[in-house]
Protein backbone atom coordinates (compact mmCIF):
# COMPACT_ATOMS: atom_id res chain seq x y z
CA UNK A 1 0.00 0.00 0.00
CA UNK A 2 2.95 2.35 -0.29
CA UNK A 3 3.41 2.41 -3.78
CA UNK A 4 2.73 5.92 -5.17
CA UNK A 5 0.20 5.79 -8.30
CA UNK A 6 1.39 7.82 -11.57
CA UNK A 7 -2.18 8.50 -12.93
CA UNK A 8 -2.70 12.28 -13.73
CA UNK A 9 -6.93 13.44 -13.02
CA UNK A 10 -7.32 13.04 -16.90
CA UNK A 11 -6.63 9.35 -16.51
CA UNK A 12 -8.79 9.02 -13.32
CA UNK A 13 -11.72 11.27 -15.01
CA UNK A 14 -11.76 8.40 -17.85
CA UNK A 15 -11.57 5.89 -14.96
CA UNK A 16 -14.62 7.27 -13.85
CA UNK A 17 -16.25 7.53 -16.84
CA UNK A 18 -15.29 3.79 -17.73
CA UNK A 19 -15.87 2.57 -14.81
CA UNK A 20 -19.75 4.38 -14.61
CA UNK A 21 -20.37 2.29 -18.11
CA UNK A 22 -19.91 -1.09 -16.67
CA UNK A 23 -21.18 -0.16 -13.48
CA UNK A 24 -24.69 1.16 -15.17
CA UNK A 25 -25.13 -1.82 -17.60
CA UNK A 26 -25.91 -4.33 -15.49
CA UNK A 27 -27.97 -1.92 -13.16
CA UNK A 28 -30.83 -0.51 -16.38
CA UNK A 29 -30.65 -3.39 -18.71
CA UNK A 30 -32.14 -6.08 -16.68
CA UNK A 31 -34.32 -3.13 -15.68
CA UNK A 32 -35.78 -1.80 -18.62
CA UNK A 33 -36.11 -5.14 -20.06
CA UNK A 34 -37.71 -7.30 -17.38
CA UNK A 35 -39.84 -4.77 -16.33
CA UNK A 36 -41.25 -5.50 -20.07
CA UNK A 37 -41.12 -9.10 -20.50
CA UNK A 38 -40.44 -11.94 -17.32
CA UNK A 39 -37.04 -13.06 -16.30
CA UNK A 40 -35.50 -16.29 -17.92
CA UNK A 41 -35.18 -18.70 -14.46
CA UNK A 42 -31.57 -19.70 -15.57
CA UNK A 43 -30.19 -16.56 -15.60
CA UNK A 44 -31.96 -15.60 -11.95
CA UNK A 45 -30.34 -19.09 -11.00
CA UNK A 46 -26.52 -18.48 -12.55
CA UNK A 47 -26.88 -14.65 -11.22
CA UNK A 48 -27.84 -15.78 -7.99
CA UNK A 49 -24.01 -17.31 -7.08
CA UNK A 50 -22.13 -14.43 -8.78
CA UNK A 51 -21.91 -11.91 -5.32
CA UNK A 52 -20.64 -15.02 -3.17
CA UNK A 53 -18.28 -16.33 -5.68
CA UNK A 54 -17.23 -12.65 -6.54
CA UNK A 55 -16.75 -11.69 -2.71
CA UNK A 56 -15.19 -14.93 -1.38
CA UNK A 57 -12.32 -14.17 -4.20
CA UNK A 58 -12.02 -10.57 -3.48
CA UNK A 59 -11.01 -11.41 0.06
CA UNK A 60 -9.05 -14.25 -0.42
CA UNK A 61 -7.22 -12.33 -3.00
CA UNK A 62 -7.28 -9.24 0.07
CA UNK A 63 -5.87 -11.73 3.07
CA UNK A 64 -3.85 -14.22 1.44
CA UNK A 65 -2.34 -13.36 -2.30
CA UNK A 66 0.57 -10.42 -2.11
CA UNK A 67 -0.77 -7.86 -4.24
CA UNK A 68 2.75 -7.70 -5.98
CA UNK A 69 3.86 -10.99 -6.76
CA UNK A 70 0.61 -13.21 -6.55
CA UNK A 71 2.35 -15.31 -4.42
CA UNK A 72 -0.02 -17.21 -1.57
CA UNK A 73 0.65 -15.27 1.48
CA UNK A 74 -0.03 -17.35 4.86
CA UNK A 75 1.77 -14.75 7.52
CA UNK A 76 -1.50 -11.96 7.86
CA UNK A 77 -2.65 -13.44 11.17
CA UNK A 78 -4.37 -10.16 12.68
CA UNK A 79 -5.87 -9.40 9.32
CA UNK A 80 -7.18 -13.20 9.36
CA UNK A 81 -8.42 -13.02 12.93
CA UNK A 82 -10.13 -9.78 12.09
CA UNK A 83 -12.10 -11.46 9.22
CA UNK A 84 -13.52 -14.03 11.68
CA UNK A 85 -14.09 -11.48 14.32
CA UNK A 86 -15.89 -10.24 11.79
CA UNK A 87 -17.81 -12.51 10.01
CA UNK A 88 -19.25 -13.32 13.79
CA UNK A 89 -20.30 -9.77 13.72
CA UNK A 90 -21.88 -9.49 10.29
CA UNK A 91 -24.18 -12.66 11.33
CA UNK A 92 -24.78 -11.67 14.86
CA UNK A 93 -25.61 -8.05 14.04
CA UNK A 94 -26.77 -7.88 10.33
CA UNK A 95 -25.29 -4.32 10.58
CA UNK A 96 -22.57 -3.06 7.82
CA UNK A 97 -21.61 -0.06 10.34
CA UNK A 98 -21.09 -2.35 12.76
CA UNK A 99 -19.30 -4.73 10.96
CA UNK A 100 -16.84 -2.36 8.80
CA UNK A 101 -16.25 -0.70 12.11
CA UNK A 102 -15.38 -3.55 14.70
CA UNK A 103 -12.84 -5.13 11.84
CA UNK A 104 -11.23 -1.49 11.46
CA UNK A 105 -10.84 -1.59 15.54
CA UNK A 106 -10.26 -5.45 15.03
CA UNK A 107 -7.20 -4.91 12.22
CA UNK A 108 -5.75 -2.24 14.45
CA UNK A 109 -5.80 -3.42 18.17
CA UNK A 110 -4.43 -6.86 16.80
CA UNK A 111 -1.52 -5.45 14.35
CA UNK A 112 -0.45 -3.71 17.19
CA UNK A 113 0.29 -7.40 18.92
CA UNK A 114 1.23 -9.17 15.88
CA UNK A 115 3.01 -6.83 13.74
CA UNK B 1 -45.72 -8.57 11.82
CA UNK B 2 -48.64 -7.47 14.51
CA UNK B 3 -46.29 -7.45 17.33
CA UNK B 4 -46.01 -3.70 16.86
CA UNK B 5 -43.82 -2.77 20.18
CA UNK B 6 -45.71 0.82 21.86
CA UNK B 7 -44.10 3.43 20.81
CA UNK B 8 -45.76 6.77 19.82
CA UNK B 9 -43.11 7.63 17.34
CA UNK B 10 -43.29 5.00 15.13
CA UNK B 11 -47.21 4.91 14.34
CA UNK B 12 -47.19 6.43 10.73
CA UNK B 13 -48.76 10.01 10.42
CA UNK B 14 -50.60 10.63 7.58
CA UNK B 15 -49.93 14.25 7.00
CA UNK B 16 -45.91 13.57 7.22
CA UNK B 17 -44.45 15.00 3.83
CA UNK B 18 -43.04 12.43 1.56
CA UNK B 19 -39.40 13.38 2.16
CA UNK B 20 -39.72 13.43 5.75
CA UNK B 21 -41.70 9.74 5.90
CA UNK B 22 -38.91 8.77 3.09
CA UNK B 23 -36.14 10.19 4.98
CA UNK B 24 -37.21 8.05 7.91
CA UNK B 25 -36.73 5.21 6.11
CA UNK B 26 -33.72 5.97 4.85
CA UNK B 27 -31.80 7.21 8.08
CA UNK B 28 -30.00 4.25 9.46
CA UNK B 29 -28.48 3.49 5.97
CA UNK B 30 -27.12 7.11 5.77
CA UNK B 31 -25.56 7.14 9.07
CA UNK B 32 -24.21 3.77 8.09
CA UNK B 33 -22.80 5.17 4.85
CA UNK B 34 -20.73 7.78 7.19
CA UNK B 35 -17.56 5.46 8.63
CA UNK B 36 -17.55 3.43 5.13
CA UNK B 37 -17.73 6.55 3.15
CA UNK B 38 -14.82 8.36 5.13
CA UNK B 39 -12.69 4.95 4.94
CA UNK B 40 -13.64 5.07 1.21
CA UNK B 41 -12.64 9.00 0.94
CA UNK B 42 -9.00 8.17 2.49
CA UNK B 43 -8.01 5.62 -0.11
CA UNK B 44 -9.48 7.25 -2.75
CA UNK B 45 -7.11 10.59 -1.62
CA UNK B 46 -4.21 7.95 -0.95
CA UNK B 47 -4.61 6.42 -4.83
CA UNK B 48 -4.26 10.22 -5.91
CA UNK B 49 -7.62 11.13 -6.82
CA UNK B 50 -7.97 15.00 -5.77
CA UNK B 51 -11.66 15.56 -4.04
CA UNK B 52 -13.71 16.72 -6.94
CA UNK B 53 -12.71 13.47 -8.49
CA UNK B 54 -13.88 11.29 -5.50
CA UNK B 55 -17.17 13.55 -5.20
CA UNK B 56 -17.79 12.16 -9.02
CA UNK B 57 -16.73 8.55 -8.44
CA UNK B 58 -19.45 8.90 -5.75
CA UNK B 59 -21.99 9.82 -7.50
CA UNK B 60 -21.28 8.06 -10.89
CA UNK B 61 -20.38 4.65 -9.67
CA UNK B 62 -22.06 4.87 -6.44
CA UNK B 63 -20.23 1.68 -5.26
CA UNK B 64 -18.41 1.25 -2.25
CA UNK B 65 -16.94 -1.98 -3.22
CA UNK B 66 -15.99 -0.61 -6.97
CA UNK B 67 -14.70 2.75 -5.45
CA UNK B 68 -12.60 0.49 -2.71
CA UNK B 69 -11.25 -1.86 -5.79
CA UNK B 70 -10.38 1.14 -7.98
CA UNK B 71 -8.67 2.82 -5.03
CA UNK B 72 -6.73 -0.66 -3.94
CA UNK B 73 -6.19 -1.33 -7.66
CA UNK B 74 -4.57 1.94 -8.27
CA UNK B 75 -2.28 1.79 -6.09
CA UNK B 76 -0.58 -1.36 -6.84
CA UNK B 77 -0.68 0.06 -10.43
CA UNK B 78 -3.21 -2.20 -12.26
CA UNK B 79 -3.69 -1.31 -15.84
CA UNK B 80 -7.02 0.66 -16.91
CA UNK B 81 -8.11 -2.13 -18.76
CA UNK B 82 -7.96 -4.70 -15.94
CA UNK B 83 -9.56 -2.14 -13.19
CA UNK B 84 -12.22 -2.02 -15.73
CA UNK B 85 -13.03 -5.51 -16.57
CA UNK B 86 -13.02 -6.08 -12.70
CA UNK B 87 -15.40 -3.55 -11.85
CA UNK B 88 -17.59 -5.02 -14.65
CA UNK B 89 -17.42 -8.16 -13.10
CA UNK B 90 -17.69 -6.45 -9.35
CA UNK B 91 -21.22 -4.78 -10.70
CA UNK B 92 -22.89 -7.42 -12.55
CA UNK B 93 -24.14 -8.18 -9.32
CA UNK B 94 -26.19 -5.48 -9.63
CA UNK B 95 -28.25 -7.21 -12.34
CA UNK B 96 -29.40 -9.47 -10.18
CA UNK B 97 -30.57 -6.98 -7.98
CA UNK B 98 -31.95 -4.86 -10.37
CA UNK B 99 -34.23 -8.04 -11.90
CA UNK B 100 -35.71 -8.77 -8.38
CA UNK B 101 -36.75 -5.54 -8.11
CA UNK B 102 -38.11 -4.94 -12.09
CA UNK B 103 -41.88 -6.55 -10.83
CA UNK B 104 -42.43 -3.40 -8.77
CA UNK B 105 -41.65 -1.40 -11.89
CA UNK B 106 -43.71 -2.52 -14.09
CA UNK B 107 -44.90 0.79 -16.61
CA UNK B 108 -42.51 2.94 -15.08
CA UNK B 109 -41.14 5.22 -18.23
CA UNK B 110 -37.77 4.52 -19.00
CA UNK B 111 -36.18 8.27 -17.86
CA UNK B 112 -37.50 6.83 -15.00
CA UNK B 113 -35.70 3.77 -14.94
CA UNK B 114 -32.52 5.43 -16.09
CA UNK B 115 -32.66 7.52 -12.69
CA UNK B 116 -33.63 4.15 -10.46
CA UNK B 117 -30.75 2.00 -12.11
CA UNK B 118 -27.91 4.89 -11.45
CA UNK B 119 -28.98 5.35 -7.89
CA UNK B 120 -28.87 1.80 -7.19
CA UNK B 121 -26.76 0.03 -4.33
CA UNK B 122 -26.97 -3.24 -2.50
CA UNK B 123 -27.99 -1.46 0.78
CA UNK B 124 -30.78 0.96 -0.74
CA UNK B 125 -32.14 -1.98 -2.53
CA UNK B 126 -32.33 -3.99 0.75
CA UNK B 127 -34.46 -1.23 2.45
CA UNK B 128 -36.60 -0.73 -1.19
CA UNK B 129 -36.81 -4.72 -2.12
CA UNK B 130 -38.19 -5.01 1.86
CA UNK B 131 -40.44 -1.70 1.36
CA UNK B 132 -42.01 -2.97 -1.62
CA UNK B 133 -42.72 -6.22 -0.42
CA UNK B 134 -44.14 -5.57 3.20
CA UNK B 135 -45.73 -2.24 1.92
CA UNK B 136 -48.55 -1.59 -0.50
CA UNK B 137 -48.28 2.21 -0.61
CA UNK B 138 -44.40 1.99 -1.24
CA UNK B 139 -43.75 3.30 -5.03
CA UNK B 140 -40.98 3.61 -7.69
CA UNK B 141 -41.22 7.16 -6.33
CA UNK B 142 -40.61 6.97 -2.95
CA UNK B 143 -38.04 4.00 -3.40
CA UNK B 144 -36.32 6.39 -6.00
CA UNK B 145 -36.11 9.14 -2.63
CA UNK B 146 -34.64 6.50 -0.71
CA UNK B 147 -31.65 5.83 -3.35
CA UNK B 148 -31.12 9.69 -3.77
CA UNK B 149 -30.98 10.18 0.46
CA UNK B 150 -28.36 7.70 0.55
CA UNK B 151 -26.26 8.87 -2.53
CA UNK B 152 -26.02 12.34 -0.62
CA UNK B 153 -24.87 11.04 2.32
CA UNK B 154 -22.46 8.23 0.35
CA UNK B 155 -21.41 11.16 -1.49
CA UNK B 156 -20.19 13.80 1.12
CA UNK B 157 -18.82 11.15 3.61
CA UNK B 158 -16.11 10.04 0.57
CA UNK B 159 -15.86 14.06 -0.05
CA UNK B 160 -15.16 14.80 3.68
CA UNK B 161 -12.89 11.03 3.82
CA UNK B 162 -11.02 12.66 0.93
CA UNK B 163 -10.11 16.25 2.60
CA UNK B 164 -9.41 14.04 5.96
CA UNK B 165 -6.87 11.89 3.73
CA UNK B 166 -5.26 15.09 2.97
CA UNK B 167 -4.82 16.33 6.20
CA UNK B 168 -3.57 13.78 7.70
CA UNK B 169 -1.51 11.21 7.83
CA UNK B 170 -2.87 7.56 7.79
CA UNK B 171 -2.09 3.48 7.98
CA UNK B 172 -3.63 2.66 4.92
CA UNK B 173 -3.05 -1.04 4.91
CA UNK B 174 -5.32 -0.40 8.03
CA UNK B 175 -8.36 1.72 6.57
CA UNK B 176 -7.75 -0.98 3.38
CA UNK B 177 -9.43 -3.64 5.79
CA UNK B 178 -12.67 -1.73 5.66
CA UNK B 179 -12.67 -3.47 2.24
CA UNK B 180 -12.14 -7.03 3.16
CA UNK B 181 -14.61 -6.14 5.74
CA UNK B 182 -17.59 -4.95 3.83
CA UNK B 183 -16.39 -7.79 1.68
CA UNK B 184 -16.71 -10.18 4.61
CA UNK B 185 -20.57 -8.68 5.64
CA UNK B 186 -22.13 -8.87 2.33
CA UNK B 187 -20.71 -12.37 2.11
CA UNK B 188 -22.56 -13.28 5.42
CA UNK B 189 -25.60 -11.56 4.09
CA UNK B 190 -25.43 -13.89 1.00
CA UNK B 191 -25.41 -16.94 2.87
CA UNK B 192 -28.86 -18.93 2.62
CA UNK B 193 -28.29 -22.32 2.99
CA UNK B 194 -25.58 -25.07 2.87
CA UNK B 195 -24.61 -24.86 -0.49
CA UNK B 196 -23.57 -21.33 -0.67
CA UNK B 197 -21.15 -21.93 1.94
CA UNK B 198 -19.43 -24.51 0.24
CA UNK B 199 -19.74 -22.33 -3.41
CA UNK B 200 -18.11 -20.07 -0.83
CA UNK B 201 -15.29 -22.95 -0.47
CA UNK B 202 -14.78 -23.63 -3.65
CA UNK B 203 -14.99 -20.14 -5.12
CA UNK B 204 -11.84 -19.27 -2.50
CA UNK B 205 -10.00 -21.90 -3.06
CA UNK B 206 -10.14 -21.33 -7.29
CA UNK B 207 -9.31 -17.48 -6.52
CA UNK B 208 -6.33 -18.22 -4.65
CA UNK B 209 -5.59 -20.81 -7.66
CA UNK B 210 -6.22 -18.84 -10.39
CA UNK B 211 -4.71 -15.88 -9.22
CA UNK B 212 -1.43 -17.74 -8.71
CA UNK B 213 -1.43 -19.41 -12.40
CA UNK B 214 -2.43 -15.84 -13.66
CA UNK B 215 -0.66 -13.29 -11.74
CA UNK B 216 -3.14 -10.88 -11.90
CA UNK B 217 -6.75 -9.71 -11.03
CA UNK B 218 -7.61 -11.61 -14.23
CA UNK B 219 -7.72 -14.90 -11.93
CA UNK B 220 -10.29 -13.36 -9.84
CA UNK B 221 -12.55 -13.08 -12.82
CA UNK B 222 -11.85 -16.46 -14.27
CA UNK B 223 -12.68 -17.66 -10.53
CA UNK B 224 -15.87 -16.28 -10.09
CA UNK B 225 -17.09 -17.25 -13.34
CA UNK B 226 -16.27 -20.91 -12.74
CA UNK B 227 -17.73 -20.80 -8.64
CA UNK B 228 -20.81 -19.47 -10.13
CA UNK B 229 -21.09 -21.93 -12.54
CA UNK B 230 -20.00 -24.81 -10.05
CA UNK B 231 -22.95 -23.40 -8.06
CA UNK B 232 -25.54 -23.17 -10.37
CA UNK B 233 -24.78 -26.73 -11.50
CA UNK B 234 -24.61 -28.01 -8.28
CA UNK B 235 -27.99 -26.67 -7.35
CA UNK B 236 -30.01 -27.82 -10.36
CA UNK B 237 -28.03 -31.17 -9.82
CA UNK B 238 -28.92 -31.19 -5.97
CA UNK B 239 -32.68 -29.90 -6.72
CA UNK B 240 -33.53 -32.52 -9.34
CA UNK B 241 -31.93 -35.50 -7.51
CA UNK B 242 -32.68 -35.08 -4.05
CA UNK B 243 -35.10 -31.89 -3.53
CA UNK B 244 -34.83 -32.66 0.36
CA UNK B 245 -30.96 -32.93 0.71
CA UNK B 246 -29.77 -30.89 3.71
CA UNK B 247 -27.78 -28.70 1.24
CA UNK B 248 -30.50 -26.99 0.28
CA UNK B 249 -32.05 -26.14 3.75
CA UNK B 250 -32.48 -22.72 4.55
CA UNK B 251 -30.30 -20.90 7.39
CA UNK B 252 -31.75 -18.59 9.57
CA UNK B 253 -29.89 -16.29 11.45
CA UNK B 254 -30.48 -14.90 14.97
CA UNK B 255 -30.99 -11.35 13.96
CA UNK B 256 -32.04 -11.57 10.36
CA UNK B 257 -35.90 -12.40 10.29
CA UNK B 258 -37.37 -10.92 13.34
CA UNK B 259 -35.08 -7.50 13.00
CA UNK B 260 -36.28 -6.94 9.09
CA UNK B 261 -40.00 -7.55 10.24
CA UNK B 262 -39.54 -5.38 12.80
CA UNK B 263 -37.77 -2.84 11.18
CA UNK B 264 -40.51 -2.53 8.50
CA UNK B 265 -42.97 -2.38 10.64
CA UNK B 266 -41.37 0.57 12.12
CA UNK B 267 -41.16 2.38 9.24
Amino acid sequence: MNAVNTWNSTQHFWLIILGFIVAFIPRFFPLMLFTKRAIPEWFNEWMKFVPVSLFTALVVKDIFIDSASYALLLDKYSEMLAAVVVIIVAYRTRSMAISVVVGLIGVFILSMFMA
Amino acid sequence: MNKRRPNPKQVPDPNEPLWRSTLRVAMPLNLSYIPIGLACGILLHAAGFNTLLTGLVSLLIFSGGAQFLIATMLTINSPLLSIVLMLFFLELRYALLSSSLSPYLKGSSNRFLFMFAVSLNDENYAINYLKFATDKKWTGREALMVEHYSLLFWAASNVVGSLIGSALKIDLSIVNFALTALFLYMIVMQIKNRLTIVICLISGVLAAVCMMLTKSTLGLVISTIIASLIGFGLEATLRKRLPDSHWLWRLRSPGSKKKAVEHSDAN
